[in-house]
């Protein structure tokens, strides 16, 4: 993939590329397949149990593991995606990883790209939304598993050899109480 | 037992779940995620792995109880959903042992387990054994790792047995007796009462 230094924001805006993977059930494993990713159904309970589960170890880099398990979770499909389809344009890979994000139910997510950092927002977010339907707001961001998705995102984005390089803060919640959610991405190309 | 599994799984396993325009999935009265299997037992294998000998068994009690509110809720939404009314409801002949039978065949639609209940004794004891799990595809484990599974199976008979829903949370315990990630041909799960 060509880089080029850009001086305003590589957005999803303008680009064609829609998300349409193959999903299958397979009888004889009772397994979803999207894009041949084994997939599961679960619940805004479960998401904001473990999420809080990963909050109270704290002690234990919680969060930071529930961030890790998100991004090589993501990272990989969406990677995949990107080479089964040829999707080499930056502006088709965001549009494809916003829509993979929406498609997974996590919610409504934003991309905003410019030499080596991203600003990301998020309209909806599962998890925010999922964890005040459960236990109302909180003073502190919950959102490890879409701090994630951005990081997995970013290195499948870019094609970065790991996902470590890429810091993601979330400086703004919904779980707090404002109106969308807001992270800064940033790494070393 | 008139409940056709093969009939539930057909019927369900056929829908085609995707976000909405707000990126989300209200479904049973819950908001769904449909994520890789690997996210959630990547988190499992690391949270215990970090908590170590002294922590890990209530790492892994939380992780369980986790499933079982999870279970819990969305089961509760499941078996009052119009979708299992028309599917599964004109298959009941015996209540509440027959909707149990049938959460099963649900929850192989789900993707979490190819599952059945062997032994029911209402009220009392069910015996579950999974040809698979996906957790059971977790790399690198060797002992009991199906949270998931004794999660749920606890908080159906709860569902089943307990209290009228929400107050019934907590009636029954799971011991997973085998495990396919132990080496053993299937998962088991032995439901009893707290």
């Amino acid at each position: 993939m060509a880089t080029t230094t850009r001086t305003s924001p590589c957005t999803s805006q303008g680009s064609a590329a829609e998300f349409k993977p193959e999903q299958t059930f397979d009888r004889s494993r009772m397994c979803h397949l999207v894009e041949g990713t084994v997939t599961v159904l679960h619940c805004h309970h479960y998401a904001a149990l473990i999420t809080q589960l990963a909050l109270d170890a704290a002690q234990l880099d919680g969060p930071g593991l529930l961030m890790r398990a998100s991004a090589e979770a993501f990272r990989a499909p969406l990677a995949d995606y990107y080479e089964r389809y040829g999707i080499t344009e930056t502006v088709d890979r965001i549009a494809i990883a916003e829509q993979y994000f929406a498609h997974a139910g996590l919610g409504q997510i934003r991309f905003e790209c410019i030499d080596g950092a991203a600003a990301v927002t998020m309209r909806h977010s599962h998890v925010d939304e999922g964890w005040m339907k459960k236990w109302g707001p909180r003073g502190q961001p919950v959102n490890a598993i879409g701090r994630g998705y951005i990081q997995g995102a970013c290195v499948a984005i870019y094609g970065l050899k790991d996902a470590q390089q890429v810091r993601v803060a979330e400086t703004q919640s919904i779980v707090c109480g404002a109106s969308v959610s807001k992270f800064v991405a940033s790494w070393q190309e | 037992m008139a409940i056709d599994r093969t009939r539930i799984i057909d019927d369900l396993s056929q829908v085609r779940i995707t976000g909405n325009g707000e990126g989300l999935i209200p479904l049973y009265g819950v908001f769904v995620q449909q994520v890789p299997a690997g996210f959630w037992n990547g988190f499992s294998r690391a949270i215990i792995e970090a908590a170590g000998e002294d922590l890990r068994e209530a790492a892994e009690s939380l992780l369980e109880n986790a499933a079982a509110e999870c279970g819990y809720h969305t089961g509760y939404g499941v078996i009052t959903s119009e979708e299992f009314e028309a599917v599964v409801g004109p298959m009941i002949e015996k209540a509440p042992e027959d909707i149990l039978h049938g959460v099963y065949g649900v929850m192989a639609t789900w993707g979490w387990a190819d599952a059945e209940i062997v032994e029911l004794a209402p009220d009392e004891k069910m015996v579950v054994r999974a040809r698979s799990y996906y957790e059971a595809e977790t790399p690198g484990v060797q002992r009991p790792f199906a949270f998931m599974m004794r999660g749920v199976s606890r908080a159906f008979m709860d569902l089943a047995y307990g209290e009228p829903y929400p107050k019934g949370f907590g009636k029954f315990k799971c011991e997973q007796t085998k495990g396919i990630e132990c080496g053993d041909p299937y998962g088991e799960f032995v439901v009893t009462r707290a």
